[in-house]
């Protein structure tokens, strides 16, 4: 079946490799991804820019969770 | 979504941050700065923009987390994206989705540190920026005394995240040696410096070591070879490029597989690996180096072999079998080589960081590469070795090496030629019990004549091709083998025999596989041996069965004695009876058809008719080539015919010389005969002639010289019948009796003929004495119608007297003078005459014997010295009053010297 005639399907293709690779991006994350990377964006910076965000989005919930205990 | 499209990169940003974060915009500001600090900072991409390098990754990351379907999955879905050309940068997105892959298996990450961290890492200031963000690799100090130490020198980078550095995923090869080499703190330095510029893949991701790799891998890559990356004591001096321990073990890797380094190229002249003398190198990794490249050179010298064999259409089983096993040997020598590249490459993935502990240096090579060192000499000793061979010569070749020491050699080249002489063992066996041989490249040791025909095929279409004889195989086990393949063809197609051969051995093996070789040939006195022998004995046994039931070898062979050797005596003279009055005729008139005739009577009239009808029927007269003056005698001769496998054992030749001894034979039976009736004769006029004295001397003469000849021939005879004949048959009866195989009986045969024709003077070197004896036989004929004329001439004589005195008595009796004068005087006349006609006969007789004695004489001269003892024996028997001896004075003296020369050599 070709799919070159629907813009938007590649989307779905990324978002199926995006789950096999297990990366935890969303639909809308993975949008944005790909538009930043079809700027130019180098991704080695965006991935690690990515990991730091979850990374402070987990210790903040750390956090609040630890000081939600007291 | 066509609204995002031409948002920039900054609001995206925002956008992605607020996504992540699950915050709104306000809150995120932190973050947002941060990111677009580090986007903007690392702007160029230091990976490679290989799309297909990419997926390959995403692929190797998955079959790493042993999903292989899902891998599977993703080349579908890589194709769909390919070909849907949408997207411009499909590497980076592929890129930025590996990188944010997480392995499901790998245990959560820890959280606990990640807050102190990230409070310390992000500072409010947007402005400043922390040292690592613009780390480049030269501008770090180098020396770092330890890890942990530097881990901690390197202040805000933070404590925590360095320590975590340590655990590595290290997956070498196992035979890494942990040990600490020295120069580790350069290594350090190297692992800090890679640390220091991929740190924000690296760090608080212990648990994630395919992370560091998309990084690292590109500094790594980007890191040109020839950047010194570590310095040893005793580094050259300036003006040459400098190589690093690291390039030459590269280098070396390729060198293993026989290609050209970048340093280090096979330089032909010499025919070694040489390294590039522009580089500037230190003398103890020049050596290193040299005695590593040795690996190399062995290594082509194998390959080049195998591949040149390759290519060769007429090598032959035995030699593709000796290309696999070398080919066998250097796949476990690549195996080698690709687990050693495989180190290399982790080290690469994970930069230096590994810690010299772990990587790959020159000397860890030269102490991994000693086994096979040793195995790659053994195996290029015996390329050499076996150049120009092949088929038994290359197993030979092979065996010989295997009679070393060391046990480590000895089992290689046992294992070698045990694949090497599979094919030789296959041919062997299937010759053995099928008796096919079927070589197309004249490897194995029987060679097959095709030219030779069915009648020839015992004597000279099967031969043993001596060269190619394994070692491992002795002579006469060879012979053994030619002899039980020659057998069952013979079986085959001479004898018609269609037994399978299965049934002939019972227990027959074949070899399967090299395993059964192997053992074969550890255990070669025994199960080698014993199913050759086994194999022999149970064929030849069939073959002789076969021989002796259903062709009646043996029983021809007596028939043969009986006939051809004149051993049925009664057949024989009456034979001779009644063919005596044909044989005197001239040979010209003389028809086969009717000696055949006479043949057939004789047998019917004597004992021979109960021999088997298959014998007789063989039976036939034949006559010899007619010279001019022949009488029947001198072309007369038996015949007997064979056919089928006896012809085996009684060639043409053979036969030919069975009817030489015949016609010898016969000759001197001719001769028993005759003196038999000049004896009779004698004895019966003896009483006749008794009126008449005055023959009593001429008479007695001939009494004489028959009585010499008749001894003589009787000494003969004795001697041909027994010392010769019975002898000889004897030996030959018994050895075929106990005969194990058909070559025994067809050598045997041959030794008894030749001795009969060597006893009966019938070869080359008696040519002398059988031209005497010949002689002698001529005088016994003479003697023989001379002794007729006599007694003809005196019979008559004896007659007409008779008549005179009946004639005297009638007329007296009829009352008449009984004698007139004239008939008187004409009686007296006649005797005068007669009588004087007795000293002719005297003188006549006086010189035969005299002839015949000189004859014999020369005879006994001839026998005393011929080299034959039995010869000798019977000069002794045929001279037994040494009547001969007391008139020829060199019968004296040469009996006194040879007797004496005789003495010598006895």
């Amino acid at each position: 079946i070709s799919t070159s005639l629907n813009p938007l399907l590649f989307i779905s293709v990324l978002l199926e490799i995006s789950r096999l690779l297990n990366t935890g991006l969303d639909m809308e994350s993975l949008s944005i991804c790909v538009r930043l990377c079809e700027q130019g964006i180098n991704p080695e910076a965006l991935s690690s820019v990515i990991k730091e965000l979850r990374k402070a989005s987990e210790g903040l919930k750390v956090r609040i969770n630890k000081y939600c205990l007291f | 979504m066509a609204g995002l499209d031409q948002k920039s990169p900054n609001v995206l940003l925002q956008s992605l941050c607020c996504r992540i974060m699950g915050k709104s915009e306000v809150d995120v500001a932190h973050q947002f700065q941060y990111a677009v600090r580090v986007v903007g900072s690392n702007y160029a991409p230091t990976i490679e923009r290989d799309e297909f390098l990419v997926a390959e990754k995403i692929k190797k990351e998955l079959v790493k987390q042993r999903r292989e379907a899902d891998a599977a999955l993703l080349s579908e879905l890589h194709r769909k994206l390919q070909s849907q050309g949408v997207l411009k940068n499909r590497w980076s997105i592929l890129y930025l989705l590996l990188s944010l892959c997480e392995d499901p298996r790998k245990p959560p990450v820890r959280v606990a540190n990640y807050a102190a961290l990230f409070a310390q890492a992000l500072p409010r200031d947007a402005q400043s920026t922390p040292q690592y963000y613009c780390a480049r690799p030269q501008s770090l100090p180098l020396s770092y005394p330890d890890r942990t130490q530097s881990a901690q020198s390197s202040g805000s980078m933070g404590s925590s995240g360095v320590s975590s550095l340590s655990i590595y995923a290290t997956n070498g090869p196992t035979p890494t040696p942990q040990s600490l080499l020295p120069g580790q703190t350069q290594g350090m330095g190297d692992s800090l410096r890679q640390q220091l510029s991929s740190r924000l893949a690296w760090n608080l991701s212990a648990a994630a070591p395919s992370v560091p790799t998309s990084t690292s891998r590109g500094l790594a890559n980007s890191v040109p070879r020839s950047v010194p990356r570590s310095r040893r004591e005793g580094d050259t001096g300036s003006g040459s490029v400098e190589i690093s321990e690291s390039a030459l073990v590269r280098d070396i890797l390729y060198v293993f597989q026989g290609i050209d380094g970048k340093c280090i190229k096979m330089c032909s002249s010499e025919s070694c690996y040489k390294i590039d003398g522009k580089i500037a190198i230190s003398k103890s990794l020049r050596d290193i180096t040299s005695r590593l490249a040795e690996l190399g050179w062995l290594h082509n010298k194998v390959r080049k072999y195998t591949d040149q064999r390759s290519l060769d259409r007429a090598f032959g089983l035995v030699g593709q079998s000796f290309c696999a096993a070398l080919h066998q040997e250097l796949k476990e020598y690549y195996r080698l080589l690709s687990v050693l590249h495989s180190q290399l490459q982790v080290e690469d993935d994970q930069g230096v960081n590994l810690g010299v502990e772990n990587s790959l240096t020159l000397r860890r090579l030269l102490v991994w590469t000693y086994d096979p060192k040793i195995r790659l000499k053994t195996l290029a000793a015996l390329v050499d070795h076996c150049q120009g061979r092949k088929g038994g010569e290359l197993s030979s070749a092979v065996h010989a090496y295997g009679k070393t020491g060391d046990p480590y050699m000895r089992a290689l080249v046992q294992h070698i030629l045990s694949l090497v002489s599979h094919p030789i063992l296959n041919f062997l066996y299937r010759w053995i019990y099928d008796g096919e041989l079927e070589d197309t490249y004249h490897e194995f040791f029987v060679a097959s004549d095709p030219t030779v025909k069915t009648d020839r095929l015992w004597h000279d279409k099967y031969t043993l091709r001596k060269s190619m004889i394994p070692s491992f195989i002795a002579m006469d086990q060879a012979r053994k083998v030619l002899l039980i393949g020659k057998s069952i063809n013979f079986l085959h197609q001479v004898c018609h025999d269609r037994t399978p051969p299965g049934k002939i051995i019972a227990a027959s093996k074949s070899v399967d596989s090299p395993k059964d070789a192997a053992e074969l040939f550890t255990d070669l006195e025994g199960a080698f041996q014993s199913n050759i022998d086994a194999a022999y004995f149970e064929t030849s046994k069939y073959l002789l069965d076969v021989l002796n039931k259903n062709y009646h070898l043996l029983e021809h062979m007596q028939a043969m004695r009986r006939y051809l050797l004149l051993g049925q005596g009664d057949f024989i003279r009456h034979l001779m009876d009644l063919l005596k009055p044909e044989l005197v005729r001239p040979a010209t008139t003389l028809y086969q058809h009717n000696l055949t005739g006479i043949l057939e009577t004789a047998v019917r009239a004597t004992n021979a008719q109960f021999d088997s009808p298959e014998i007789l029927k063989r039976l036939d007269v034949r006559l010899l080539e007619v010279s001019p003056g022949d009488t029947g005698w001198d072309v007369f001769s038996m015949d007997y015919h064979v056919d089928g496998p006896i012809a085996t054992v009684f060639t043409r030749e053979c036969m030919s010389h069975y009817l030489r001894v015949f016609n010898f034979l016969w000759r001197a039976k001719r001769m028993e005969y005759i003196l038999t009736d000049i004896w009779k004769g004698q004895m019966c006029n003896a009483k006749l002639l008794k009126s008449m004295p005055e023959l009593s001397g001429v008479l007695h003469q001939c009494h004489i010289l028959a009585s010499e000849m008749v001894h003589f021939i009787h000494q003969m005879q004795y001697y041909i019948t027994f010392e010769v004949l019975e002898c000889s048959w004897d030996e030959l009866w018994n050895k075929v009796q106990q005969a194990q195989d058909l070559d025994h009986i067809i050598a045997a045969h041959e030794v008894f003929l030749d001795t009969i024709i060597s006893r009966c003077l019938l070869d080359t070197n008696s040519r002398a004495l059988l031209n005497q004896l010949r002689a002698i036989f001529d005088q016994i004929i003479e003697f023989q119608n001379a002794q007729d004329t006599l007694y003809r001439a005196a019979l008559e004589e004896l007659q007409l007297r008779l008549q005179f005195e009946d004639r005297k008595k009638r007329l007296q009796s009829e009352g008449e003078w009984g004698v007139t004068a004239a008939d008187e005087q004409v009686e007296n006349k006649r005797v005068q005459e007669f009588c004087e006609t007795i000293p002719k006969m005297r003188s006549q007789l006086r010189i035969l014997t005299h002839f015949y004695q000189g004859i014999v004489q020369q005879f006994l001269v001839l026998l005393m010295t011929s080299t034959d003892e039995s010869l000798q024996f019977l000069s002794f028997r045929l001279d037994f009053n040494e009547h001969y001896k007391a008139r020829e004075p060199r019968l004296r003296m040469s009996m006194g010297t040879t007797r004496g020369r005789r003495s010598s050599y006895m």
